[in-house]
């Protein structure tokens, strides 16, 4: 056993886990935080996106260890005090969600992809959501939640 | 109204997705729960000799090894019972996806770590590969209790083909083949099976037909079927992949013989390689056409892949048989269609259930005549296709508003084609973006039914619960179906169809959530079925609500609530029959919905490689309930249709899988997609739906490969003999290699 000291959505956490035991395994088993998906278990399709310190990890092949001591952010905290995060409120406007399972990848990769690129092309943008797989789809209104939340988010910074 | 019929208000489902807060089956956990795992097949075809569970069950966290003395009744299936639930000592496997044993212990790294403990001893037998060996009179038998492999064979007689052919100008001929392909649902198989307080066998599962699974599970374990419940929570897609049991039986069996909650989670690989798959095809064909285009004979044999156990091969080769020769007038047709067993992958229902393969076929054979006859792919495509009262291969005039020509019409046109002096002239494709890359244009039509076909009565029975205020008016509507949301968007479109026939706003009304305890069979999230079968039940079931409102209003009864329950039969207004087992003619199917796809691609020739620069779409799903999420399922189907035509291919050698996980099963990227899609909605209205709508969840997949096939013809002249046109698959072809 070791012992993991984090911060997931702004709450310090100190849990004695396997060394073996994943990120993505801790966020849910351990802290119940399930917004956080397991899909391929070999980082190929970006449903368990979270961020460290603010960059896009796919917690289902990361060892949680990686964490220790850093800033973790789920789905479950990213609107903070808010009922959805603008990212989350354009995916709606947008029909961007079908099954569902693949979207709060989606939406924390976007959320990275926003916080380093904050005025996006189109191209930016499917390049920055590719290492997310999405089987119902078709991508195009993710593209455009994407696009829109760019366009929100500017007119929020806006005086 | 802003969320009547015909609007896109907010999906029901969709905040609590992107808040995460919606449940799959995975995210259920009950206290002292146990978990579970699964010990698979290690041959694809051989008898199970000795199964020696004590070094697993010498595990430290083991609990119990559950195995074939276990179940009650070993046997299930959605169309005949043919599959072990467990193989017990003795009896054979047949292929990798059956199940020797579950472990159950007291968490899942325990359970799975002494799943690989469990020692099995097999005699090995010869493994049946391909359906050509396994119709050879001396192949090997898959069942022994059958006379060969052959599970079902079809034929379809119209006319005289020979007369045909000799009436041709032009024939063409050849052979095309179709590949497996995995369902790939984001979700993985998961969820927990418990005994509830009134001692119930309930099962939390993401299943497509909760009912179905009721009826099997208690067949299984020798229960009345209301001594078993089934709840469905939210499902992370299916595609045809939870049509069937996966994982609902095993659930059931692990808390029926634990008395405890037992959770399973199972993870890609096994989702991939031990679950069911889309069948492969292998066609034959001739065809012949006048000079002037008129098709006079068609010719097809076809040859699925059933793999180990019947599932729904028997009702797909149905399908498949009825399409083979595409949406298009013959006076002489001659199809056989064939499943045969192997020691491969179970296949069974994938969006399109036996229509998807078809139009690789024929959307290629009309291009081949097309060119040889000269003439313009989409002016053949007009004179030729099926419209209203028009008489299909078996024998039936077609009905309920066929909008084929205009979805081709509408396409063409959106694409650039043009109407010169009675022909029609594709466009200009503008230049290449490399030197050594080609452009080309193809065009595929595809047409599917909607609802349960060949007599099979198909079903949907609603609720419709009504609080109404002092004054008569709707407060709430609760409508209860088990028309299970896939992701499809079902449970918003019923919704939008209740307040659109009560009047009142789509807030008002809530669905309940899916508990075979509670909610009424509606059929299975499949066939493209529940907008119009299920619609037509919760329609009627409003109409009932209200009609009972105004009755006891009228006699001043002071009731605050009133319900209606009601029952939709496909057959009530538009009767099918099955196949004559000579001729094949018959009246195969409630309805249809049709649509046109356009592909424009550049080759690489140097790699290989097709970029899909842009498609169109034209789809006929009669009214549009929803058109963000008629988007969305034509968008959807076109990523399903794109990954079938250049990537997805699940690969077997002898019987063992080689594609195990997403890095080796390719599954379109955002940046594999057509760049643009342009969607056009033709809304010929089938009068006997509800406000007009069909169905649209699997057409939009049908012609998308084909259209990337013939596109990839125009642009290099290479004829595809198989889909995917991988990258290699072209490069080969294009440079002579073989």
């Amino acid at each position: 056993m070791q012992t993991l000291e984090m911060n997931v959505n702004g709450s310090d956490v100190r849990l004695d886990i396997h060394p073996d035991e994943t990120l993505a395994e801790v966020l849910r088993d351990r802290l119940g935080l399930i917004g956080t998906k397991i899909a391929c278990g070999e980082g190929e399709c970006g449903a368990c996106t979270v961020l460290i310190d603010g960059v896009a990890v796919t917690s289902c092949i990361t060892p949680a260890m990686k964490a220790h001591g850093r800033r973790v952010v789920t789905i479950e905290g990213l609107s903070g005090d808010r009922e959805l995060h603008t990212i989350q409120q354009a995916f709606v406007d947008s029909t961007a969600s079908q099954c569902g399972y693949c979207t709060p990848g989606f939406v924390m990769a976007t959320k990275a992809l926003l916080d380093a690129n904050p005025n996006p092309s189109r191209e930016d943008i499917m390049r920055g959501i590719s290492g997310n797989l999405c089987r119902c789809t078709g991508y195009y209104q993710i593209v455009d939640a994407v696009a829109l939340a760019a366009k929100r988010l500017a007119e929020e910074e806006q005086p | 109204m802003s969320d009547t019929v015909g609007a896109a208000p907010t999906r029901l489902d969709i905040v609590a997705k992107v808040k995460g807060t919606r449940k799959y089956p995975q995210d259920f956990n009950m206290d002292g729960q146990l978990w579970a795992a699964v010990v698979w097949a290690a041959h694809p075809h051989a008898i199970v000799r000795r199964i020696d569970t004590s070094a697993a069950e010498a595990v430290a966290g083991v609990v119990r090894i559950i195995t074939a003395r276990d179940v009650p009744v070993n046997s299930y299936g959605i169309s005949t019972p043919d599959q072990p639930v467990l193989v017990g000592e003795g009896t054979k496997v047949r292929w990798v996806g059956d199940r020797i044993a579950i472990v159950v212990a007291q968490d899942r790294r325990t359970a799975y770590r002494a799943r690989d403990l469990v020692r099995v001893d097999y005699e090995p037998l010869p493994v049946v590969s391909d359906v050509f060996t396994a119709m050879r009179e001396d192949a090997p038998r898959i069942h022994e209790n059958r006379p060969n492999n052959i599970l079902h064979h079809i034929p379809i007689r119209k006319g005289n083909v020979e007369e045909g052919f000799a009436e041709a100008d032009v024939i063409v001929e050849g052979e095309i083949a179709t590949p497996f392909v995995e369902h790939a649902y984001m979700q993985p198989e998961a969820g927990i099976g418990y005994i509830d307080e009134q001692g119930r066998v309930t099962v939390i599962a993401a299943a497509q037909w909760p009912h179905d699974d009721l009826h099997q599970i208690a067949r299984m374990l020798n229960l009345p079927e209301d001594q078993v419940r089934e709840i469905v929570p939210a499902v992370g897609g299916a595609f045809g992949g939870r049509e069937d049991m996966y994982i609902q039986h095993l659930l059931a069996l692990c808390a029926f013989v634990m008395r405890r909650p037992v959770k399973m989670v199972w993870d890609r690989e096994e989702s991939i390689t031990r679950t069911g798959k889309r069948h492969p095809f292998y066609f034959q064909y001739k065809v012949g056409a006048k000079r002037d285009g008129t098709l006079t004979a068609a010719q097809i044999r076809l040859i699925s892949d059933a793999g180990a156990y019947a599932s729904t091969s028997v009702p797909v080769l149905n399908n498949a048989a009825s399409f083979a020769a595409g949406p298009y007038k013959y006076p002489h047709a001659h199809i056989d269609a064939y499943t045969v067993f192997t020691n491969n992958a179970v296949t069974m229902a994938m969006r399109g259930f036996g229509a998807t393969q078809p139009p690789v076929l024929y959307e290629t054979f009309m291009d081949q005549l097309a060119e040889k006859l000269g003439m313009d792919p989409v002016e053949l495509r007009l004179k030729n296709l099926l419209g209203d009262g028009d008489i299909s291969v078996t024998g039936n005039a077609m009905w309920g508003g066929v909008g084929i020509k205009e979805t081709l019409r509408q396409a063409a046109l959106a694409a650039g084609w043009r109407e010169v002096a009675g022909h029609w002239v594709k466009p200009d494709l503008g230049q290449p973006s490399a030197p050594y890359k080609r452009r080309g244009i193809g065009v595929a039509c595809a047409y599917k039914n909607v609802g349960y076909s060949f007599g099979f009565d198909d079903k949907s029975e609603a609720e419709v619960i009504l609080r109404l205020k002092y004054d008569g008016s709707i407060a709430s509507a609760t409508v209860k179906t088990a028309a299970v949301d896939v992701g499809q968007g079902v449970t918003t479109a019923l919704a939008q169809i209740a307040a659109a026939t009560l009047g009142i706003p789509l807030s008002r009304v809530r669905v309940a959530l899916i508990d075979t305890s509670d909610v009424p069979n509606a059929g299975s999230s499949s066939a493209s079925r529940h907008t119009y079968i299920t619609g037509n039940a919760v329609q009627g079931a409003c109409k009932a609500a209200l009609e009972n409102r105004d009755r006891i209003l009228r006699e001043e009864t002071g009731e605050t609530v009133v319900s209606a329950r009601y029952l939709y039969r496909g057959r009530s207004r538009r009767p099918t029959t099955p196949y004559d087992p000579v001729t094949g003619q018959c009246n195969p199917h409630i309805s249809y919905s049709y649509g046109t796809e356009i592909a424009l691609v550049e080759v690489d020739t140097e790699t290989g490689e097709t970029d899909v620069l842009k498609m169109w779409a034209a789809h006929d799903a009669g009214k549009v309930v929803n058109p963000a999420m008629y988007f969305g399922q034509v968008a959807g189907g076109v990523h399903m249709g794109v990954g079938y035509g250049l990537t997805e291919e699940f690969i077997l050698q002898e019987g063992v899988p080689r594609t195990r996980r997403f890095s080796e099963y390719f599954i379109p990227t955002v940046l594999d997609m057509p760049k643009e899609l342009a969607s056009v909605a033709v809304e010929v209205e089938d009068p006997t739906g509800p406000f007009g709508a069909k169905g649209l969840g699997e057409t939009p997949t049908l012609p998308t490969a084909a259209a990337i096939a013939n596109a990839i013809h125009d642009a290099t002249g290479i004829w595809l003999k198989r889909i995917p046109a991988t990258s290699e698959v072209i490069w080969r072809a294009i440079h002579g290699k073989t």
